[in-house]
């Protein structure tokens, strides 16, 4: 630009339109000039003409100072910053006091020339020298005149930042003009980076998409990959694997194509920004053949997992029915141990029918079961199938394993209905042994019995008290010997059975436990037995015989005994009426009497002798333990108490007599008188009925009361009832209820002698009373026998009466009572 | 004066008295005899005594028949109200 020319006239107004024409220049320039007048400065006004100055440096040389979008001064400011910033013992922060050391100054030049100035010898504490040697290289180099002073600057505390100012933009332009080209230089390379930095986009871009296509290549086939693993745990280890793909191996993949597209649409937004063609990547490598590569990596990763899964709910299930398949076969394998050996087993062979039946029903039971374990078979066989068809890896084992369950299955089923036949077979050749069993039981039973029975007839102990007995005895035996060969051929029958028995278990090989069951009769305890009721027979004979010669023998004893007692009894009778009668007939004197009597007892006395004897035979009797005789009436007994009442009949007998004769001379009886007593007595001594008595005697020379009362009414007694029963208390006092004829004399002869009655008794009284009512003490004293009186005196009462004194007594009902007297 | 008084004799007889009397010889029903250590004595029965009643019987109007087949019938305890001898 040009300003217009100078006036070349030297008058004040030439100056000012000089300097005008500068100012106006300087305000076209956008500076405004403010209070700065052309005539101030032609006038020469300092501080006019520094300001203008000032402000056009300002404008021109500083002012279009443009350092990173900073401006002016604080451009300028910041320019000296960055090209000082790497000198460390430099800091710029003003353009005053920052510049006192020279070292500022001298590290911008050498930044920019490093050439001119050997920077590191410089030091800090020779600022005068560090400044000069600034300007001196500065004018000498670039130009720039000096235009500060160095002492000036040191020595100011705070030096011209205004002057500073200027001068530094000096160096500014200087260098920004190196700058210029720097810049120029820079964008060219900045350009240049740009491509290069596309370029390498690009090359980047290629080499991923390359990598990231070789991996999905690589990845590919991996996922296609259809080959099942054989076993759960390394189908698992697939699907571990393709987790980790998916969660470690793809995400950076991801995040590389990611990155690819990026870099993609950054490079061609760069490019298009750049204004550079857009980027077309290498064939293969373009954007839609890696979507399409990728789409293609998803679509088999998708199918590989599903197969995976697939493949491992296969594996599962094949694994599952594989263990079903073992759990079912051991199961069955441990049921089935054995059985074969069981159904084998010949154990039939010697068992009991009992035995056999249980056999029966636990085959039975037996073939119950291996009915219900037939769906188990074949749940086997249809566990093994669908292992087949799901083609499980190991399908050899598990059919081979089938196999052999199913043939063995089959084994048993043969082996079972074998058994079964032969338990039936065996079982009905059993029955038919038991069915002989059961009879041989049913004949040996009652047959054993018979001869049970008969060995205990055979040895009985009997006892036999006659010859008829011991004769029938003897006819039974004969009779059982009758029956003898009747039983032979029952016990022949008997043994047949067994016999058949063991024919059938020789023919048909059946071992038998050789126990009947339904008895413990054996054919060897029939035999035995049979054997020894033999040899009983003979015994029993001999005994009998024995017995009978001993039955023979008694009777002889019996016999001798009967004989004796035959004559003893009746003799004993004999005396003993003989003897009655002598003292009950009415021969002969009393005297007479007493002696035949005493020609009995000697009689009696010598006849003992028989009785010993017949004692003797009697005990042979006993001791034979004879207790019949039938050939007498007279047993021992009889003859003994026969005997004895004989003694004591003789010994009364004679006892009366004596007595009678006593009487007889006490009472002055004569033997007539006493004859017709006899007489009396013996009309009224009536018989005794009945008995085997032996001294049963027509007269036993006693009455009963009756009798005696017949006797007195024949008499002529008038009797009363209290009269006959004062009498009885006379004649029976000690109330035996018989008379004797002894009490009969003395009650008849007192009865003679006197008969008192109480009328007489009381005209006694009367006489001693002398014919008084009463009776006194003294006058029975008198009269009577002191005894009697003493007795009449304490038994009379008194009398009762006026006239009769105290002590009297009452005789009269003294004496009727005499009368009226019973013992109670 | 005399006194009443009751005995309960044990059977069977002998009683061990001698009965006297009655109204057939128009005597009291009177003890005439005691046998020495008998039943009657050790009931204290003495002789004389009358016999007012036998076995709850009075023996009013007795005779002696009567008095003594009553006595004799007598198989368990015999009872007795007898009155003492004045």
């Amino acid at each position: 630009e040009r300003l217009p020319k100078p006036d070349k006239g030297k008058m004040r107004f030439h100056k000012i339109a000089n300097v005008n024409k500068a100012l106006d220049f300087i305000c076209s320039k956008g500076v405004k000039l403010v209070s700065i007048g052309a005539e101030e400065i032609v006038d020469g006004n300092v501080k006019m003409t520094l300001g203008m100055i000032w402000t056009i440096i300002l404008r021109f040389a500083i002012q279009d100072i443009s350092v990173e979008e900073t401006s002016a001064k604080e451009g300028l400011l910041l320019w000296c910053q960055r090209k000082t910033a790497p000198y460390r013992n430099v800091n710029v922060q003003n353009f005053h006091i920052s510049w006192k050391d020279g070292l500022a100054l001298c590290a911008l030049i050498h930044r920019h020339r490093p050439d001119l100035i050997d920077y590191s010898k410089l030091r800090k504490d020779d600022p005068i020298g560090n400044l000069n040697t600034a300007f001196e290289v500065a004018e000498k180099f670039l130009d720039i005149p000096k235009m500060l002073d160095a002492e000036d600057i040191v020595n100011t505390p705070k030096p011209d930042e205004k002057a500073i100012m200027t001068y530094v933009s000096c160096f500014y332009h200087a260098f920004a003009g190196a700058e210029q080209a720097e810049t120029a230089a820079n964008r060219i390379c900045k350009v240049l980076a740009v491509n290069q930095e596309n370029e390498k986009l690009m090359e980047e871009y290629e080499k991923l998409a390359s990598e990231l296509l070789e991996w999905i290549r690589r990845t590919i086939p991996w996922l296609e990959n259809r080959v099942a693993e054989q076993t759960m745990r390394a189908m698992q280890q697939k699907l571990e694997d393709f987790r980790d793909y998916r969660r470690v191996h793809k995400p950076p993949r991801v995040q590389e194509k990611c990155q690819l597209e990026i870099n993609f649409n950054t490079l061609q937004t760069k490019l298009r920004l750049s204004n550079r063609p857009a980027f077309m990547p290498s064939e293969g490598k373009m954007v839609s053949d890696i979507a399409n590569a990728w789409k293609g990596l998803e679509q088999v990763e998708k199918g590989y997992e599903e197969w995976l899964l697939t493949e491992i709910r296969r594996l599962e299930r094949l694994d599952h029915l594989a263990e079903k398949f073992k759990q079912k076969c051991g199961m069955h394998e441990a049921w089935t141990a054995g059985k074969e050996e069981l159904l084998s087993q010949k154990d039939y062979e010697s068992a009991s029918l009992m035995e056999i039946r249980a056999l029966m029903r636990k085959h039975e039971a037996f073939e119950s079961d291996l009915a219900a374990h037939q769906d188990r078979v074949e749940q086997i066989a249809a566990i093994a199938q669908e292992l087949n068809e799901l083609d499980y890896h190991d399908a050899a084992t598990v059919n081979a394993r089938c196999q052999g369950i199913c043939d063995q299955w089959d084994n048993l089923g043969t082996l079972t209905q074998k058994r079964r036949d032969a338990l039936e077979r065996v079982e009905k050749l059993w029955e038919t042994i038991d069915q002989l069993y059961l009879e041989f039981a049913k004949r040996a039973a009652p047959f054993n019995n018979w001869m049970d029975g008969a060995m205990e007839d055979l040895q009985d102990m009997f006892i036999v008290h006659s010859i008829e007995e011991i004769q029938s005895l003897i006819t039974a035996h004969d009779q059982f010997k009758a029956t003898l060969p009747e039983a032979d051929k029952e016990r022949m029958a008997t043994i047949g059975i067994h016999n058949e028995i063991l024919k059938i278990a020789q023919t048909y090989g059946i071992k038998l436990s050789g126990i009947n069951p339904y008895t413990n009769l054996s054919q060897q305890d029939i035999n035995n037995k049979w054997d020894t009721v033999k040899h009983l027979v003979p015994l029993r004979d001999q005994m009998l015989q024995e017995e009978v010669a001993r039955q023979q023998a008694n009777e002889r004893l019996r016999r001798q005994f009967a004989a004796q007692a035959n004559i003893i009894g009746p003799w004993i009778q004999t005396k003993m009426e003989e003897i009655s009668h002598v003292s009950v007939d009415i021969a002969g004197s009393l005297e007479e009497q007493m002696n035949s009597l005493k020609q009995y007892e000697q009689n009696i006395i010598n006849y003992k002798s028989n009785i010993d004897k017949l004692e003797g035979d009697h005990q042979l009797s006993q001791e034979s333990l004879i207790f019949d005789n039938k050939h007498t009436n007279y047993s021992m007994e009889h003859v003994r108490v026969g005997w004895e009442q004989l003694l004591t009949t003789i010994a009364r007998t004679i006892n009366e007599v004596e007595n009678q004769i006593l009487t007889r001379d006490a009472k002055g009886i004569s033997q007539e008188q006493l004859n017709e007593f006899r007489a009396s007595f013996n009309h009224f001594d009536r018989l005794i009925p009945g008995g085997y008595n032996l001294c049963l005697q027509k007269r036993n020379g006693m009455m009963d009361p009756d009798d005696f009362r017949a006797c007195l009414i024949s008499m002529g007694y008038d009797l009363g009832e209290v009269e006959f029963a004062r009498i009885m208390t006379l004649v029976d006092p000690n109330n035996t209820g018989v008379v004797t004829f002894q009490a009969f004399i003395d009650f008849m002869t007192r009865e003679t002698a006197e008969t008192d009655t109480a009328e007489q008794v009381m005209a006694s009284f009367k006489i001693l009373a002398s014919d008084k009512n009463y009776i006194t003490m003294d006058e029975l004293r008198r009269e009577l026998p002191p005894e009697q009186a003493e007795y009449c005196i304490s038994r009379m009462t008194r009398y009762v009466g006026s006239d009769a004194p105290t002590g009297a007594l009452d005789y009269i009902s003294f004496s009727s009572a005499l009368y009226g007297e019973s013992d109670l | 004066m005399s006194s009443s008084y009751s005995v309960s004799l044990a059977g069977p007889a002998p009683w061990g008295f001698r009965l006297q009397g009655g109204k057939d010889f128009c005597l009291p029903l009177t003890i005439s005899r005691l046998t020495e250590g008998g039943k009657a004595v050790k009931a204290g029965m003495n002789t004389g005594d009358i016999i007012l009643s036998i076995n709850g019987i009075s023996s009013e109007g007795m005779n002696h028949l009567e008095a003594q087949n009553k006595i004799k019938a007598c198989t368990g305890n015999l009872s007795l109200t007898l009155k003492r001898k004045s």
